[in-house]
């Protein structure tokens, strides 16, 4: 395997920065290219006939360069997960496997660290699934979103129910865990062919689903069909009822609800993921991707000599030169695939400063997303106690065992509990 | 001493944007008057909202001299008035310190109901009237058919009507010579008591009230001792000026002359439009007659919606009264709303106009509930109530009857439309009185309406029904009995003050079925179902239902999403604080408006 940590780091000379209370990480890798964009996509992704030939290698290239950067603060001396997604990871092929073994060498990964790939069933194959886990992949995504020709053709997917059945079928072969999304509340979709994809995804012997209720971004082919009224505008009682369809199928089958859209069999939820709601700091690379860090890790180190360095430039300045009361930092670097190439470790388009009080809110509402909820003393520290109380008045919260967490009417209004609380 | 036989007294009048305020500009620039750097366009309109909608709110007053064709120069007053129906008493009292007018009339338009009810009211002040076809630059002038619109429909003769253009300035000293041969000087008695008629007035921050007078009889200058004879205030004259168009003081006015007057009063109650000055000592015995008081017409209820923003409302609303004593208002508080103030307009224009002043020069958010007329309501204990908010209606087992204020309204539209006017004017519960071919492109027709029908987007719809050809003008003509009934709407089962409204009781059903069906698309799903009902007294007649929110949860959130989503649900929590919380309902402003633009 190649990501066995006794391989040799060539940045390892740099531990002297290593922010002491950093803590376990997760990376995440955006691969901004996918075959076609699908109707209803807003993320940032380019077909891969507008690519450049030269422009996959390059971004393979600048994803090594912003991975080494940070390895080089000490930030990525204990990786428990990477996440690479997209876009369509899938879509550089043979590449792919290079640059996850890169970033194996790069990073200094825990031993059964978890690696996901995200794929599509038109991009995948049983023969780069087996080379994708051979290299140290143990978990693929699978964006199938419908196992119905109708649904799939309204999400303007390219692919259709039997492929989508086929590949995750051959993904599951290969041994690693495999996740599936679905999409509900399209235009169309009824109760029953819900019902129906639910249960033919559980029929893959996928360990892990995702539920999504469809959501109209702007700007979107989708969003045009519904402007002009080519499609009717997603009905939320519909999607509403399809939720918990979706919760008493998986169930059913034994994939327990973790989390607001998450369903996975016991010891299949996914790592990475649940990282973001539970305040581990992750590292983004790539356009449009976002990193979060605790600012009291680096506290000691930016005051340090070595810090103080010019050579830390760009995105590193971004938790070195932080306000007074900040304790978390986060940052989203620019949806521009060729600026990432030009300056991978280039300074993030966004940053945001949060203060303790706003951090601990944050877990909180992250937090509440999941089955287990939050602890009673996190929401004490993060002065949330009252609005949770009046959230218990509507049914919207409950507590159990010294623990918050949404109740069933909960998860389906859970704006309402987060606009409450954040 | 100026000599009368060398003044001219006119006024400019004109339907809307017939080209009245710009012709005004030309004559400035023709007698040197305002010198050409200070030239802006409608000089006299000196609101930013008059000059953007190209319309004359308050009157101007400003003396030009004018070397005529005979070689003598003459002092011309030109008093420049409001064109529009809701200051159709102003204009009255402009045209009183006249002798004549210009008529203009838009060479491609034609004559338009403006057009006529200025021209009947200069008849009847019995003013020479100098008819001036406008535009003729305009390709689609058509000034011989104008010319005969003005004859066959106005019995104006025409022969000699001059054609100009206000653009290209074009006949506009042919008009001059027109007022100096045409319009008769002024005639009146410098030796009686001292009569000036205040055809306006202004405050000004440093002088308080200026009154725009026109002196009959006698002289009034400085140091003098003068009476109000309707407020029946005396005061001593501060100063006596003419304006051209800055004040500029003279000596004194005499007979015939147009100009200012200071007193230093600060109480523009006390100085009305219509009254009368004369002396303290040894005055007129009569007034001058026309002057009535100026009663407001519609009323609404205008609303900060922040309530924090009260206090700046009531201020605002002072400063404005100052300038415009037809503006009155009271205090009111609603449930629903909290704190405003009930506002009286003299129309709908006076409304917007008010209201448009208030946001822009004030800075102010407002909310207005529906406009209401005033009713009479007499109570079967035989009382008579005064009912300018349906708040204020009297249960309905109380109401012996309810009277409603009545119009004759005028409209002039070409043939083609006479059957959409009458369509529309059906359903506003108007009668039709008479109709008359004004010429073969021009039908006049007569209604009677109930006033609170002409303010429910009455000008709109006759708009766009009749592809803008429709003109309107109206007068009142006094209160008739109706069938009304004041129509409550519930939410959640309450009654929102704020969203009831006085309807006629054959149209209440439709109406409260439409409103309540628009109500339901306008406000949000709640955490809870909301009925929305509308009622006469406690009888439900009409119900909706907001169901119950059941699903809003951004059920993707990773890495990136979570900035992205904080910022959404803080977007979502400002929506929800601009929405006014009725009981435990949520609603949008527009909720508050749905009942202005309800057409069933």
């Amino acid at each position: 395997m190649m990501c066995a940590p006794a391989e040799p780091r060539p940045l390892a000379q740099h531990a002297s920065h290593h922010p002491a209370t950093l803590g376990p990480v997760s990376l995440y890798v955006h691969v901004p290219f996918c075959v076609l964009k699908c109707a209803y996509c807003d993320f940032h992704s380019q077909p891969f006939c507008d690519v450049s030939p030269e422009e996959p290698e390059h971004f393979a290239w600048a994803v090594g360069e912003a991975a080494r950067h940070w390895a080089a603060l000490g930030v990525l001396d204990d990786v428990l997960s990477l996440y690479v997604g997209g876009g369509t990871p899938t879509t550089l092929g043979d590449g792919l496997t290079g640059s996850i073994a890169d970033l194996c060498a790069i990073a200094n990964m825990r031993p059964g660290a978890e690696i996901t790939v995200e794929t599509n069933p038109d991009t995948s194959s049983p023969e780069l699934a087996a080379r994708l886990h051979a290299s140290g992949v143990t978990r693929f995504s699978v964006g199938v979103q419908s196992f119905d020709g109708a649904d799939l053709r309204v999400l303007g997917r390219c692919h259709d129910a039997q492929a989508a059945e086929r590949a995750v079928r051959e993904l599951v072969a290969t041994g690693a865990r495999v996740a599936l999304d679905l999409m509900c509340g399209v235009p169309g979709q009824s109760l029953a062919s819900w019902q129906a994809t639910l249960e033919r995804a559980v029929a893959t012997g996928a360990g892990h689903v995702s539920v999504y209720p469809l959501t109209v971004e702007e700007a979107t082919p989708l969003a045009h069909h519904v402007a002009t009224g080519a499609l009717p505008e997603p009905d939320p009682d519909a999607a509403a009822e399809m939720m918990e369809r979706a919760d008493e199928v998986l169930a059913d089958a034994g994939l327990a609800r973790y989390e607001i859209a998450s369903y996975a069999r016991e010891g299949e939820q996914c790592v990475h993921n649940l990282g973001y709601w539970t305040g581990r700091p992750y590292i983004g690379l790539g356009p449009s991707a976002s990193s979060m860090v605790p600012v009291a890790a680096f506290r000691a180190a930016a005051a340090s000599e070595s810090w103080a360095d010019p050579s830390v430039v760009g995105v590193g300045r971004v938790i070195v030169d932080v306000p007074a009361d900040a304790a978390r930092v986060r940052f989203t670097h620019a949806a521009d695939t060729v600026a990432f190439i030009r300056t991978a470790t280039g300074a993030p388009e966004e940053v945001e400063y949060l203060t303790a009080e706003e951090a601990l809110r944050e877990d909180v509402v992250l937090g509440l997303r999941l089955a287990e909820g939050v602890a009673a003393d996190l929401a004490e520290r993060a002065g949330v106690v009252d609005a949770l109380l009046r959230l218990e008045q509507q049914a919207l919260v409950e507590r159990a065992g010294g623990r918050w967490r949404l109740t069933r009417r909960g998860w389906l209004l859970g704006n309402e509990v987060f606009a409450e609380v954040w | 001493m100026s000599d009368p036989t060398h003044i001219r007294n006119f006024s400019i009048i004109a339907h809307i944007d017939h080209g009245k305020s710009t012709l005004a500009d030309r004559i400035l620039e023709l007698t040197h008057t305002v010198a050409d750097r200070d030239m802006v366009e409608q000089v006299l309109d000196s609101m930013d909202i008059e000059r953007e909608r190209g319309i004359t709110i308050k009157a101007q007053a400003v003396r030009v001299l004018y070397e005529a064709a005979d070689g003598e120069t003459y002092q011309l007053n030109l008093i420049d008035t409001p064109g529009h129906v809701d200051f159709t008493y102003e204009v009255s009292r402009s045209l009183q310190a006249c002798e004549g007018v210009i008529l203009v009339v838009d060479a491609a338009q034609g004559v338009e109901a403006q057009t006529v009810a200025n021209a009947m009211m200069a008849m009847n002040a019995d003013l020479e009237i100098i008819p001036l076809i406008n535009k003729i630059d305009l390709p689609a002038a058509e000034p011989e058919r104008v010319r005969h619109e003005i004859e066959e429909g106005l019995a104006i003769p025409a022969d000699e009507a001059v054609l100009a253009s206000g653009k290209t300035g074009e006949g506009v000293r042919e008009v001059l010579e027109a007022v100096i041969r045409r319009v008769p000087h002024p005639v009146g008695d410098a030796a009686a008591p001292l009569k000036a008629l205040i055809f306006d007035s202004y405050f000004d921050a440093y002088r308080g009230v200026v009154a725009l007078i026109r002196v009959i009889d006698g002289t009034v200058g400085a140091n003098m001792k003068v009476r109000m004879m309707a407020t029946d205030v005396v005061t001593d004259v501060e100063e006596v000026g003419v304006r051209r168009p800055a004040n500029t003081p003279v000596e004194e006015l005499t007979v015939g002359e147009v100009g200012y007057l200071i007193t230093g009063l600060k109480d523009p109650a006390l100085v009305k439009v219509g009254d009368t000055v004369t002396l303290a000592r040894h005055g007129a015995t009569e007034p001058l007659p026309g002057y009535r008081e100026v009663k407001p017409m519609v009323y609404t209820g205008l609303y900060p919606i922040d309530g924090d923003q009260y206090p700046d409302l009531r201020d605002a609303l002072d400063k404005l009264q100052l300038n415009d004593p037809a503006l009155v208002y009271d205090p009111e508080s609603s449930h629903a709303l909290g704190f405003g103030f009930r506002v009286g307009f003299l129309g709908l224009l006076h409304m917007e106009v008010i209201k448009e002043r208030l946001e822009r020069e004030f800075d102010l958010d407002l909310l207005a509930t529906a406009p209401s007329v005033e009713y009479h309501v007499y109570t079967t204990k035989g009382e008579k109530v005064i009912v300018h908010s349906p708040q204020d209606m009297p249960e309905p087992g109380h109401i012996e009857r309810v009277e409603e204020p009545y119009l004759k309204a005028t409209v002039l539209v070409p043939p083609d439309y006479v059957g959409q006017v009458m369509e529309l004017a059906e359903g506003r519960r108007s009668t039709f009185k008479d109709m008359q071919y004004l010429s073969a492109t021009t039908v006049e027709m007569h209604y009677e309406t109930p006033l609170s029908e002409l303010i429910m987007d009455f000008f709109d719809q006759l708009k766009s029904r009749t592809r803008g050809y429709a003109s309107l003008d109206y007068e009142y003509i006094g209160y008739r009995p109706s069938n009304l009934v004041k129509l409550d709407i519930l939410l959640a089962g309450k009654p929102v003050d704020a969203l009831s409204f006085i309807v006629h009781r054959e149209k209440a059903y439709a109406r409260g079925k439409v409103l309540t069906e628009k109500l339901r698309e306008i406000i949000p799903r709640q955490m809870f179902e909301v009925p929305i009902q509308a009622a006469i007294g406690g009888k439900i007649l009409a119900r909706e239902t907001v169901r119950a929110k059941r699903k809003d949860v951004l059920a993707k959130c990773y890495g990136g999403d979570i900035t992205r989503k904080r910022k959404l649900i803080e977007k979502q929590k400002k929506g929800k604080k601009r929405m006014k919380s009725v009981g435990n309902v949520d609603v949008p402003q527009d909720a508050f408006m749905a009942i202005l633009k309800v057409d069933e």
